[in-house]
């Protein structure tokens, strides 16, 4: 009897220590995990960028808590990302904004997604001294009044150029274009490069148009184009699934020329809409991971984006890992948590992106070195898929890397 | 001449699709006096089913034929369904109740298309051409997809006079529509009518989906872009006039086929609005509305 007692009393014992330590234990987790925020779309049109994109800030959390998370200062840290619908505006944007900075208190955040809420969140970020990632284009975004702010994907400002050159090169009778865009900042800051590097390679521009985002009908537009006969059409900025429509109905039109979607961040859209009309389209912004060339951690990534959304990893979606490897780089090389010691120290690391080693730059652009240093894929939809047709990789990079083996 | 015939072609093409879906919208004003936003809804779900059951049935050794066959009438039947379950779960309580049913509707539209994203995904996805091809009409080149549109919404417009003005069915919905009480004194069953009016009013929206899948980006979203200018048309006709509803789904039709030709897309969309608003300051009602 006395026996059972004692038993009782050291397994109570042993219980209530176990529930102290797992408690002490939990706290102490909770206590180490950096928030890392993100302002994605996840309902409406924009949906499948965003739950791509929180996929890879997960997978991207999860790689680095596996291979013994963020050593700063004697702890280590593991990230959580915390993700809200920012629903593609600005209105939207900003609630997500208050509620990540104000209600999670998060210092960090990994990626904003489309230019009107990543404006809406930097008008708070800056203020409060909170590190922003951003997909956002545009040079206005960027510069010495935004020390806090990088951009983790390459915008129209590094690709526009390589690609048009690279068109042109491989054309060399093109001699007309006609640019469409969407009616907005992202179709506006692609145009402008665009317009302007056409004709410094010495093609006519002889259109330029601006259409609606939701714009159901492009027969119209299209007939107008197909009668300028123009040796390229140029989509710019538009989405791949608008593309394909455009592309559709120029072909039906009876036009048959060069096509350029400089923005263009997936083959699959496009081949939706335009099916045999998507077929030879430059694009500037899509990568394909299915390509013989992909690492094994690009092929990884692109399955668990097309099991997340059924559609392949796009340029935009696998900045969101990058971004996360680059606060871990930055934070150990810092040994700090404070944001702003975070975004002095960003410039100066180097870190394993998805697409290799890479660096932040662009002093000479922006300024201040804000911007991702990944390369240009040049890419052309060949049937149901997306060929890799050209790699450039960024000069600055290479030369960061050099400088470093020496 | 090419030209002008090409754009008077282009804007029937696109105002046939506004014809079909707005006169769903009108149907469903008429008989209960509130306005549906989730009509796209009907529009999405079959669109989106035939772009996933076409695939299924080709794969599985139907014709190209009887694949889009089966697809469609289980897309249509689908949105049925999904319209029987919004009269009878929400709307039957908020007949002619116009801020009411506003709410509701809205609220099913976050609904639905969440659970459409949820289920279908947000990637586009394509369906192909009934039939493959185009004809030349006076030098200008249509797709044969197009002209099946616009045969379809010939048909259904025409059948949906024929039943209004012929039907026990008809009738009673146009009385219902006039004056429901002194139709119900009358003896009309006034709940059978209305039911009835949503489902053809449903039908309509499913069938302008899936006549314009093979043409549009489906996706769970679609239908809401189409949504906005079949209610401007509905709005600009005259709520709850059916002729009203054709002259301005084709209004549209054209004021997008001439500003995207001779501007751009941008500019025909403010110039809907620009245009309906004057429109709407001389006739508050509507073009064919009476008040």
């Amino acid at each position: 009897m006395e026996t059972n007692m004692k038993l009782r009393t050291r397994i109570a014992g042993l219980a209530m220590l176990a529930c102290s330590a797992s408690l002490l234990s939990s706290q102490a987790i909770a206590q180490e995990t950096i928030k890392l925020g993100l302002s994605i779309p996840l309902s409406g049109s924009g949906a499948n960028w965003g739950i791509g994109s929180q996929w890879l800030c997960d997978e991207a959390a999860k790689d680095v808590n596996a291979s013994g998370g963020v050593k700063v200062g004697g702890k280590t840290y593991n990230f959580e990302c915390i993700a809200y619908d920012n629903k593609y505006n600005a209105a939207e944007g900003t609630k997500v904004a208050q509620t990540l900075l104000r209600k999670d208190g998060v210092k960090f955040i990994a990626g904003s997604l489309g230019t009107a809420p990543a404006r809406a969140m930097q008008s708070l970020t800056e203020r409060a001294g909170v590190l922003m990632f951003t997909t956002a284009w545009g040079p206005s975004i960027k510069g010495p009044k935004y020390p806090l702010t990088f951009t983790q994907m390459n915008t129209p400002l590094e690709l526009v150029e390589p690609l048009i050159r690279y068109i042109k090169q491989t054309h060399p009778d093109i001699k007309t274009v006609a640019l469409l865009n969407p009616n907005d900042a992202s179709g506006q800051d692609v145009e402008v490069i665009a317009r302007r590097v056409w004709e410094d390679v010495g093609v006519k521009v002889i259109a330029t148009d601006w259409y609606e985002r939701g714009t159901t009908e492009f027969q119209p537009i299209a007939a107008k184009i197909a009668q300028m006969n123009p040796d390229v059409v140029d989509l710019g900025g538009a989405p791949p699934p608008d593309a394909g429509r455009v592309f559709k109905e120029l072909k039906a039109a009876g036009w048959e020329g060069v096509q350029v979607v400089e923005a263009g961040t997936g083959a699959d859209g496009l081949i939706a809409t335009g099916g045999d009309a998507a077929e030879g389209t430059y694009l500037g912004a899509a990568v394909n991971f299915d390509d013989p060339s992909a690492t094994e951690l690009q092929r990884r990534l692109n399955e668990g984006v097309k099991k997340a959304t059924g559609e392949s990893v796009n340029a935009i979606q696998i900045g969101f890992y990058d971004a996360v490897m680059a606060l871990r780089a930055a934070m150990e090389k810092a040994q700090s948590l404070d944001p702003k010691v975070v975004a002095k120290a960003l410039p100066e690391v180097t870190f394993e992106a998805t697409y290799g080693t890479s660096a932040f730059g662009g002093k000479e652009t922006y300024d201040i070195p804000q911007q991702i240093l990944v390369p240009v894929i040049v890419t052309q939809v060949t049937g149901t898929t997306l060929k890799q047709v050209d790699r450039l990789d960024s000069q600055e990079l290479k030369d960061r890397l050099q400088k470093a083996k020496q | 001449m090419q030209t002008l015939t090409q754009l008077i072609l282009t804007g029937l093409q696109i105002g046939a699709l506004y014809v079909i879906f707005s006169l769903g919208l009108n149907l469903i004003f008429g008989v209960m006096k509130i306005v549906n936003f989730a009509h796209g809804q009907f529009f999405t779900l079959t669109a989106l089913l035939i772009a996933v059951l076409y695939p299924y049935f080709a794969g599985h050794g139907f014709s190209h034929v009887m694949a889009f066959c089966l697809a469609i009438s289980a897309g249509i039947l689908a949105s049925l369904v999904l319209g029987y379950l919004l009269y009878q779960f929400g709307f039957r309580f908020f007949q002619r109740d116009l801020a009411g049913s506003f709410i509701l509707s809205v609220g099913f539209v976050l609904f639905i298309e969440g659970l459409l994203l949820h289920y279908f995904g947000g990637a586009v996805k394509s369906v192909p051409y009934f039939v493959e091809g185009s004809v030349s009409i006076l030098n200008v080149n249509v797709t044969y997809q197009r002209l099946i549109l616009i045969f379809v919404a010939l048909v259904f417009t025409a059948l949906l006079y024929w039943v209004l003005g012929h039907t026990k069915t008809g009738k009673a919905m146009r009385a219902v529509s006039i004056d429901h009480e002194a139709a119900m004194i009358q003896g009309i069953p006034y709940k059978k009518i209305a039911l009835t009016g949503f489902l053809i009013a449903t039908f309509l929206g499913a069938l302008a989906g899936a006549v314009m899948a093979p043409l549009a980006m489906v996706s769970p979203t679609v239908g809401a872009d189409y949504l906005v200018k079949g209610f401007i048309a509905v709005i600009l006709g005259g709520l709850g006039s059916v002729p009203g509803a054709i002259i301005g789904s084709l209004f549209i039709g054209f004021i997008e086929s001439f500003g995207g030709f001779y501007f751009d897309p941008s500019f025909a969309n403010i110039a809907i609005f620009v245009l309906v608003m004057i429109a709407l300051m001389v006739r508050p009602n509507g073009l064919m509305g009476n008040g």
